[in-house]
């Protein structure tokens, strides 16, 4: 029995990796046409190291991704805190700092577009950034909360006994130790903002597009084997941000996805 | 304490309130127009909601039967095995979803496989973590004690499976199809992919954004929020919860 399941988890891991790995391959063929092998090149990486247009679209993910990611984090980080004292209507706030982790991409997309068009504001980079750090100030709030939780709040108040203001005793005491917390909220705001398609897609002006965006539009209306290149660049992207995170704290696993 | 509690509630609250609350309400506001009240009154928007319903139905069961097995097995192995096969699992989800979708196009078109049954196989490949790992949890604290004693008591293995380990278990696998079901729902570029003829919810809210059409859009977008939201809330009534997880 045990071998049986060993077997049916090697299929669905291999289910998982398969196809990823063969688009890497075929990121290295000639074939223009992509579907058979016909040697190795380096051209379609060429293609994508000269072209401007992918530069500018890198360019616009890395700024919406780092300007949300770090608002966020500050944002997420006081709604854990605060979420931490009792008060009246805790349920409705709780509901509503997590509210758009609970709901699919595109709701919360919809919604930030008609605040914008009622309100007359012209799309740009700074209304992705906006919708952006809603969200992420969502997952950066639960993952910085489970933090807490294990927090010993007694510490804290010994703190501010002893004379410390409420200010040091945050950057003393609190701070460090739910920094790692802290830490990876932050990274998964950045990799969930940097791989995020379709809340860019309903909030970005038209000009500033984005690495998936790119790849949207490339997979519906031009296949080229570039997008085997840009895809396995954006791959390896994400595998030195893990990396780095596992480094430096334990990542929560759940995350990515979207 | 009160003004510390307040310089840490204002800020996060006052955002909310600006870009969360606000752009419901235009969207509220929004969907009751009179384009959004003509789209709710076709018949073809409540089939495709239907369809979506389906879509995500069949996928977060596809989904459940797949992961749990994984989820047991993984659950029994080694510490350090557990470790590697867990971040094996979660791996491929910290890179992104329009990537992996594309890569599994790459490896079906040549294979002619395009029909809702690949749209289901693609949207079961990419959700799985969401669903392995709640399951993992919770089987991981089954009390071995409970299984030995059904066993001593009579009960057939397959006995014992579905009447300790799956009621159990119960937790997780409402946790996981949770995580599964409600994006599934909203889903919106991977069905496309695979097929660029699949017209789920998610696609015909887009359809209307690109003909500016806000306010069916928004109708369409506020009958999934209020779906969603209707369903986590009944979830989170059978599952006690202090904070925000």
């Amino acid at each position: 029995m045990r071998k049986l399941l060993g077997g049916f988890t090697g299929l669905v891991l291999a289910a998982l990796y398969a196809p990823i790995v063969v688009m890497i391959l075929f990121s290295f063929n000639q074939s223009k046409t992509s579907v058979k092998w016909t040697g190795f090149t380096l051209d379609w990486y060429r293609m994508l190291a000269r072209d401007e247009k992918i530069h500018k679209d890198l360019l616009n993910t890395l700024k919406i991704s780092s300007a949300s990611t770090v608002l966020a984090t500050v944002l997420g980080t006081m709604a854990a805190m605060a979420a931490r004292s009792s008060f009246r209507g805790k349920r409705l706030y709780t509901t509503l700092v997590a509210l758009p982790v609970m709901v699919p991409d595109i709701v919360l997309g919809m919604a930030m577009f008609a605040l914008f068009q009622m309100a007359g504001v012209r799309l740009s980079l700074g209304t992705a950034v906006i919708a952006h750090t809603t969200f992420n100030l969502a997952y950066v709030a639960v993952v910085v909360s489970a933090r807490l939780q294990g927090l010993d709040r007694s510490i804290e108040l010994a703190a501010q006994d002893l004379g410390a203001s409420p200010l040091s005793a945050f950057w003393k005491v609190t701070l460090p130790a739910i920094l790692p917390g802290v830490v990876s909220g932050a990274v998964l705001a950045f990799t969930l903002s940097f791989d995020d398609f379709v809340i860019t897609y309903f909030t970005t002006g038209p000009g500033n597009g984005t690495l998936p965006m790119r790849i949207y539009s490339m997979v519906r209306f031009e296949v080229t084997p570039e997008i085997n290149a840009i895809s396995t660049v954006i791959l390896a992207a994400s595998l030195v941000l893990i990396a780095g995170a596992l480094r430096f704290s334990r990542v929560p696993v759940a995350g990515g996805g979207r | 304490m009160k003004g510390r509690f307040l310089s840490l509630f204002l800020p996060p609250t006052a955002w909310l309130v600006v870009f969360l609350v606000l752009p419901t309400a235009v969207l509220a506001v929004s969907a009751f127009s009179a384009d959004g009240l003509k789209a709710l009154g076709y018949s073809g928007t409540w089939l495709l909601f239907g369809r979506s319903f389906w879509i995500a139905v069949v996928s977060t069961a596809v989904c459940l039967a797949v992961s749990y097995p994984v989820a047991y097995f993984i659950a029994g192995c080694s510490p350090r095995w557990r470790n590697l096969l867990l971040f094996l699992v979660v791996l491929p989800f910290w890179t992104n979803l329009l990537v992996r979708t594309y890569a599994l196009k790459f490896c079906l078109d040549p294979i002619g496989w395009s029909d809702a049954s690949a749209v289901i196989f693609a949207i079961v490949q990419n959700f799985l973590p969401f669903m392995i790992l709640p399951l993992y949890s919770s089987i991981e604290k089954l009390p071995k004690r409970l299984l030995e004693a059904s066993q001593d008591l009579g009960a057939s293995p397959a006995r014992t499976f579905w009447k300790v380990t799956v009621p159990l278990t119960m937790p997780g696998i409402a946790a996981g199809c949770i995580l599964v079901f409600i994006p599934v729902l909203g889903i919106f570029a991977l069905p496309e992919f695979i097929n660029e003829r699949t017209v789920l919810i998610g696609s015909q809210i887009n359809l209307y954004y690109g003909q500016g059409n806000a306010g069916a859009g928004s109708a369409l977008t506020l009958v999934l929020m209020v779906f969603t939201v209707a369903l986590t809330w009944v979830y989170s009534r059978f599952r006690k919860s202090e904070g925000l997880v």
